[in-house]
């Protein structure tokens, strides 16, 4: 069964399609890395999703049920661009009050323990309009992970993270998709994003252009050889005759050769065109550089 | 047996959801501020028209108050008429003003600081929502009449007024039937305020304004539904009334909460 299925999603806002017949599936157990440009209809989807938002059109389904089913949606765990606090209460008031709303029996019990889950627990006290951005960002993900849900839904969890934080949010994220929950999360920070998706979907336009596995990205993201010679230009016209793929990064000073040895580059190029190597390295195509050609296609 | 066991979960879900109401309103000091407000108008009005005699420019004398009771309500003439002036307009009935501004304050908050993303997404049905702001601002209403009542005893003693109801052309069944009447009658300023508040959402100022104009449209009506010489009659037909627009504007409400988008 899937944690989230969703056939020919549309949103309309009055002239505007924010979302456009995007399908969308993602397996329980998945952390799903979705991911798009400003404005290309992630938090759209996700309000829709959550039940914030009205769908002009389509179907959600969550664990094989209809998104609006009041069982299904005791299973979900939030946090929607910023966690939604009453900024005068303590960080403890207003976890007490969504505990109540979830109808938690040991309130207290299950709020430190999602408060020390973001090493949070020395700042309950704290009144929310008084936390840090990087604290709010915590006490969200707290607040998504009250009640032990079966699925989370996380917009950007890890914008104002310090390094800390997001290997924390790492951590919970690896160890709750261990134990079968579902994880939903946008983030534009894709070096992150990588080290803990097992699936991807990239949405562009409202619509969804691509959805994978990690293994199947990781299949379609090839090595290549990044070198740095002293002649760059001279050294990527002589690769070119012999290499299919050759690039020049500019920003870099390199030259990339897709699909070769890297002995084989360096060989060639100094008995060739007499160009001697002086930093070579095998890389493989990272999330961020693969989403980037993705854009660039679609453009 | 279905009904029955779907009146049982909807009382579940709303015990929890009251409480969560509840919590919050007595968290934050709005509610604080609005018992203090409820106490203090009948304290003012009594002691500054006590203070300044009654007298209009002209030097003829003006309707002023006379007796503690007239700060509750108003006494009805024979036919339910009854003449305008300043008792009969700076009454009780200022306080479902107040209710209204204190219904859209609340809810507003629910939608500004975005609690709505928390609450709707574990919680689908918009009817518990409804019900237990109902509930729990009908309960901070009876609390503001309840200070009024006290600030305008206190207010009458201090501008020593008189306290005899059949001066005010009463009895003391009646002003309990007048109170009774009011406290019924807060459910249909509520759910009103509550419906304008669900369309506003986060534009408080939006859903403020169209409650106090639908408040200024129903003011003549209260000092008739509910006078100071109320009878039993009054107070059936304002509790009918009251839960009639409680029952159906809360549903309207849950219709708008659900065909409209909440963030």
């Amino acid at each position: 069964m899937n944690g989230i299925e969703i056939r020919n999603l549309t949103k309309n806002f009055r002239e505007k399609r924010a979302v456009d017949g995007l399908d969308m599936t993602v397996p329980q157990g998945a952390i799903y890395g979705f991911i798009g440009e400003n404005g290309s209809g992630k938090s759209t989807t996700e309000k829709c999703i959550c039940g914030l938002l009205v769908p002009s059109g389509g179907e959600i389904k969550l664990f094989g049920k209809s998104y609006k089913d009041p069982e299904v949606r005791k299973k979900i765990g939030v946090l929607i661009e910023a966690p939604g606090c009453f900024p005068n209460l303590s960080v403890w008031s207003n976890m007490k009050l969504q505990a109540a709303n979830l109808g938690i029996k040991n309130e207290d019990e299950e709020i430190r323990r999602v408060l020390r889950l973001v090493r949070m627990e020395g700042s309950a006290s704290n009144k929310f309009k008084n936390c840090s951005l990087g604290m709010r960002q915590r006490i969200g993900i707290a607040f998504a992970l009250l009640g032990r849900p079966e699925l989370l839904v996380l917009d950007e969890p890890i914008n104002g993270l310090d390094a800390d934080g997001m290997r924390i949010m790492r951590e919970i994220l690896t160890e709750l998709s261990h134990s079968g929950v579902t994880v939903l999360i946008s983030s534009h920070i894709l070096g992150e994003l990588e080290k803990i998706a097992t699936h991807y979907g990239i949405i562009r336009g409202g619509k969804m252009i691509k959805e994978m596995t990690a293994e199947e990205l990781s299949a379609d993201c090839p090595t290549y050889v990044a070198l740095k010679a002293g002649e760059t230009q001279r050294a990527e016209a002589a690769l070119r005759e012999k290499f299919a793929r050759v690039q020049s990064d500019g920003e870099r000073g390199e030259v990339r050769v897709y699909g070769a040895d890297a002995s084989a580059v360096t060989t060639y190029l100094y008995r060739s065109a007499g160009i001697a190597v002086s930093e070579v390295t095998t890389r493989k195509i990272s999330l961020e550089e693969y989403y980037a050609d993705c854009m660039k296609e679609g453009r | 047996m279905n009904a029955a066991r779907n009146l049982r979960e909807f009382f579940g879900r709303l015990r929890t959801m009251l409480k969560v109401d509840l919590l919050r309103m007595f968290a934050t000091p709005t509610v604080y501020i609005m018992f203090g407000i409820s106490f203090a108008i009948p304290v003012l009005i009594l002691v500054m028209t006590a203070s300044v005699g009654g007298m209009s420019e002209g030097g003829a004398s003006a309707a002023t108050f006379t007796n503690v009771w007239q700060a509750i309500g108003s006494a009805s003439a024979n036919g339910g008429t009854m003449s305008m002036d300043i008792t009969t307009m700076c009454n009780m009935d200022l306080l479902f003003f107040l209710i209204a501004i204190f219904v859209c304050l609340f809810v507003g908050e629910d939608f500004r600081s975005g609690y709505v993303k928390n609450l709707f997404a574990v919680r689908a049905k918009k009817t518990d929502y409804v019900a237990s702001k109902t509930v729990a601002l009908f309960a901070a209403a009876v609390g503001m009449i309840a200070l009024y009542f006290v600030g305008a005893m206190i207010g009458g003693k201090i501008a020593g007024l008189s306290f005899s109801a059949a001066e005010a052309g009463t009895s003391a069944g009646g002003i309990v039937a007048c109170v009774v009447c009011k406290i019924f009658l807060a459910p249909v300023f509520i759910s009103i305020a509550l419906t304008l508040a669900a369309v506003g959402k986060q534009r408080v100022w939006i859903s403020v304004a169209c409650s106090l104009a639908a408040g200024m449209l129903l003011f003549m009506t209260l000092a008739i539904a509910a006078p100071l010489n109320a009878g039993a009659l009054n107070a059936v037909m304002c509790a009918a009334g009251g839960a009639m627009f409680a029952v159906g504007l809360g549903a309207v409400s849950g219709v708008v909460l659900n065909k409209t988008n909440l963030v």
